[in-house]
């Protein structure tokens, strides 16, 4: 069926389409139609939405829900985020599945509320305390919105980690035609939340390699579950015991880094002989194809790299497309945040931020004329 | 049966500290209640008397200062029938002082048990919500300058399940918390607590001296509230789920759908980007929905993208309407090919974009707001006089007729078909006739 939706609106559909029946929310201006969405589809699904005092009490009800098994989302913006920093840092050191949706707009602080920007993008991954590794996905449609948020929580439950969607404005708020039957149809069923075997005593971070991700058994379930934001061993007990602490972080880390090839989800769009590639994401990734597009119909070589995945970075993808490139540019709806990732796999090759911070789009001829594409 | 794990004894708590009394009175008060420990959560914040859950042989979850009342919320709503318990002290009653006063107007069906002894101990004996004027601590030496808070002064005109306050030697802790458990809604014990390590000293503050406190502070002990207000969790269920639970199959459950299927077909050559800027009170935003869906229903592509100040009912109301016969990649309009003006607030909103815009582009223009200036081609026309022979509220679909009929973007039934799909019939009816009245404008 085509339909005229807005990202936020997909959003909506591919969390109730992923099995979420848990939403908790506070409005903010350009995600509250995500609130305002789960309200009104989730009695239908036999789910709850709430909205809740704050930010808060939003994820925090999530995080609680979510450890009754239940499959959980809030969306926010950037001063959200922020208020959901502390939070962030409890799912992942408790290992709760949980999918977070921020709609990002123009910052700091209160900043053009009603406008876009992608300022948050490396307080995704660095905005709780500790800088253990979560996963940040990107869209840059309103189908991608969908499968995206499908996607996030499918990472979730894998992972038993925080997913947060890297939404902003731009595309939340823009309308586009989109068949979402369509994309329902070409996708894997939703990952159901792995049961914890009942013939033996359930430990709930247990893990052999430092990889493994141990099935979570709910609360009201037929274990008891200990679950605890201090540092603690594979049953959830207190521990001081550095050597125990250590095997924690390690855990915590590789069982997101030392996937990060599964995790990674991108297009490369190779041009043979191309010294230039261009690097985006998001919403300025469709300046960065039209961009492309322009320069290829006008007679020169360039190469795109489109990246899904933010976080855990994926480094194999970013170096494979960076094999025979002189010269990496990088636009984004900030002032280079992404360009620093980037960086870090150029070896010495030049890296050009494309930046724009001031509301508007980084159009393709911004792409073109700084990045020196033509 | 106890829900205590014996292995995990003795409680952690300083000798003489009551919160080691509290833990047991809810102990005893779960025994009266008797469910299955499966059953049960005991949910607790950073704190002192944050250190009991992992004592209990029940599901425990230690969370973050001040936001247990968040997390048993959720376990609450997303489960029903599950007890449970929050146990606070009265630093993350402060902290978290949304959340309680969230949870009792919700009447959410927690226990919150606030073990109150009137500072931080935790953290070195610092003042507190609670803490009573004048009283000494690391934080206030000279005396405090605040005053108390009275929880269940300020609970009560919330009208939740239960409230009661005592004293941590008194006998009826035990029982008060087993009435607070057996509550359907929201309930609340605030058990006075000593802290012997810090705020007990310095402020010869004693068992026998808590209830000259209570005097003092014209904070009573004793039931202070009981109310029979629905429990949030089964009243939200009650309320918003259909009689019957819909079929869960994981899949979101839509009505049949036809959705905007095409019914006529564009001509459209290139990517064409459209400007509509009116005012509140317009309809804009549905009228631009309306014109995407007409584009889409004519087999185009189509984007929108709206811009409107938060107060909503007043000043510019405007629209970008992106048709394409191609997949739109780059949603910018970074020229717009055709401007339509239908309020003074709008031309203002626009003025910059006039003001860029190169000769080819037009600019369709209630002739009531005079000359525009740009470089574009201005179309005055009198939509204003033609909407009135409609609605008053059709000037943007007049505005939109006339547009689709000079520019020849798509075929005027493919509107009508998206105003049928999308809108109210009355709705509907108005911007068709708009529209109609539109392009006999156009000619």
């Amino acid at each position: 069926m085509i339909e005229f939706l807005e990202g936020n609106d997909a959003v909506v559909r591919g969390a109730l389409d992923a099995g979420c029946r848990f939403f908790a929310g506070y409005p903010i201006t350009p995600a509250t139609s995500i609130l305002t969405g789960m309200m009104r589809a989730m009695p239908e699904a036999g789910g709850v939405a709430v909205q809740c005092e704050d930010e808060i009490a939003s994820i925090g009800m999530c995080i609680g829900a979510s450890m009754t098994g239940q499959k959980v989302l809030t969306a926010t913006s950037g001063p959200g985020m922020s208020l959901y920093s502390e939070n962030i840092g409890l799912a992942i050191t408790g290992e709760t599945p949980l999918v977070i949706v921020n709609v990002q707009r123009q910052g700091p602080a209160t900043g053009s509320a009603t406008k876009g920007a992608d300022g948050d993008i490396l307080f995704m991954r660095w905005g709780t305390s500790g800088g253990l590794p979560l996963i940040v996905l990107s869209p840059e449609s309103v189908h991608e919105c969908y499968t995206l948020t499908r996607a996030a929580f499918d990472l979730a439950e894998r992972y038993r980690v925080p997913v947060i969607l890297a939404s902003q404005k731009e595309v939340g708020l823009t309308r586009e035609r989109v068949d979402l039957d369509e994309a329902r149809a070409a996708m894997p069923p939703s990952r159901p939340r792995d049961a914890a075997p009942t013939d033996r005593p359930y430990v709930p971070h247990a893990f052999e390699q430092p990889d493994d991700v141990a099935p979570l058994s709910p609360i009201g379930g037929p274990h008891l579950l200990r679950y605890t934001t201090s540092m603690h061993d594979e049953r959830a007990w207190l521990t001081g015991d550095p050597a125990v602490i250590s095997r924690m972080m390690e855990h915590l880390r590789r069982k997101i880094d030392d996937h990060a090839d599964e995790i990674a989800l991108f297009d490369h769009d190779p041009d043979v002989g191309a010294k230039n590639l261009v690097v985006s994401y998001g919403i300025t990734a469709r300046s960065a194809r039209e961009a492309v597009a322009r320069v290829r119909a006008a007679g020169g070589r360039v190469s795109l790299l489109v990246l899904k995945t933010l976080f855990p970075v994926p480094e194999a993808a970013i170096r494979a497309a960076l094999i025979g490139i002189e010269r990496v540019v990088v636009p984004e709806m900030n002032l280079g945040q992404y360009a620093r990732e980037v960086q870090l796999f150029a070896d010495g090759r030049e890296v050009r931020s494309v930046t724009r911070m001031d509301t508007e789009l980084v159009s393709p001829d911004d792409v073109i004329r700084e990045g020196g594409l033509l | 049966m106890s829900y205590l794990d014996e292995a995990s004894l003795p409680l952690p708590f300083c000798p003489g500290c009551g919160h080691a009394k509290v833990t047991h009175a809810i102990d005893e008060a779960l025994q009266i209640l008797g469910r299955p420990k499966e059953r049960v959560v005991v949910v607790t914040d950073i704190g002192c008397v944050g250190l009991t859950d992992r004592h209990f042989d029940t599901n425990a979850f230690h969370g973050l200062h001040g936001r247990s009342i968040t997390y048993a919320s959720g376990i609450k709503l997303a489960d029903p029938d599950l007890t449970v318990v929050v146990v606070m002290g009265d630093g993350g009653a402060g902290i978290g002082g949304a959340h309680l006063l969230a949870a009792a107007r919700r009447n959410i069906g927690i226990c919150v048990i606030v073990a109150n002894n009137f500072n931080y101990g935790m953290t070195g004996g610092q003042h507190s919500c609670t803490t009573p004027s004048g009283g000494i601590t690391a934080t206030c030496h000279l005396g405090n300058l605040e005053a108390p808070l009275d929880l269940m002064g300020t609970l009560r005109p919330s009208k939740p399940g239960f409230l009661a306050r005592t004293s941590v030697f008194a006998d009826d802790v035990p029982a008060l918390i087993a009435r607070g458990l057996a509550t359907q809604g929201f309930s609340l014990v605030d058990i006075w607590d000593l802290c012997v390590a810090y705020y007990a000293g310095q402020n010869t503050l004693t068992r026998n001296s808590i209830a000259d406190m209570m005097a003092e502070l014209e904070m009573p002990a004793g039931v202070h509230f009981e109310g029979g207000r629905p429990e949030f969790a089964r009243a939200w269920r009650d309320l918003y789920h259909p009689a019957e639970t819909a079929d869960d199959e994981g899949m979101c459950l839509l009505p049949p759908d036809a959705g905007l299927a095409p019914v006529a077909e564009s001509i459209l050559a290139a990517r064409t980007g459209i400007l509509i800027a009116g005012a509140a009170g317009q309809k804009i935003r549905s009228l631009a929905t309306v014109f995407g869906a007409g584009a889409i229903m004519s087999g185009l592509h189509a984007t929108q993208k709206d811009d409107y100040p938060i107060t909503v009912m007043t000043g510019h109301s405007a629209a970008e309407v992106l048709v394409s016969p191609v997949p739109i990649v780059y949603t910018g309009i970074e020229v717009p090919d055709v401007v339509l003006i239908l309020s003074e607030e709008g031309r203002a909103r626009v003025a910059r974009k006039l003001a860029k815009l190169p000769p080819e582009s037009r600019v369709y223009v209630e002739a009531s707001l005079g000359p525009v200036e740009t470089q574009a081609r201005v179309i005055p026309l009198d939509l204003k006089g033609a909407a009135k022979e409609v609605h008053r509220l059709a000037v943007g679909a007049v505005g939109v007729g006339t547009i689709l009929a000079a520019e020849g973007i798509y075929p005027l039934e493919a509107f009508e078909a998206a105003a049928r799909r999308l809108q109210k019939q009355k709705v509907a009816d108005t911007n068709i006739a708009g529209l109609r009245a539109g392009a006999a404008l156009a000619g």
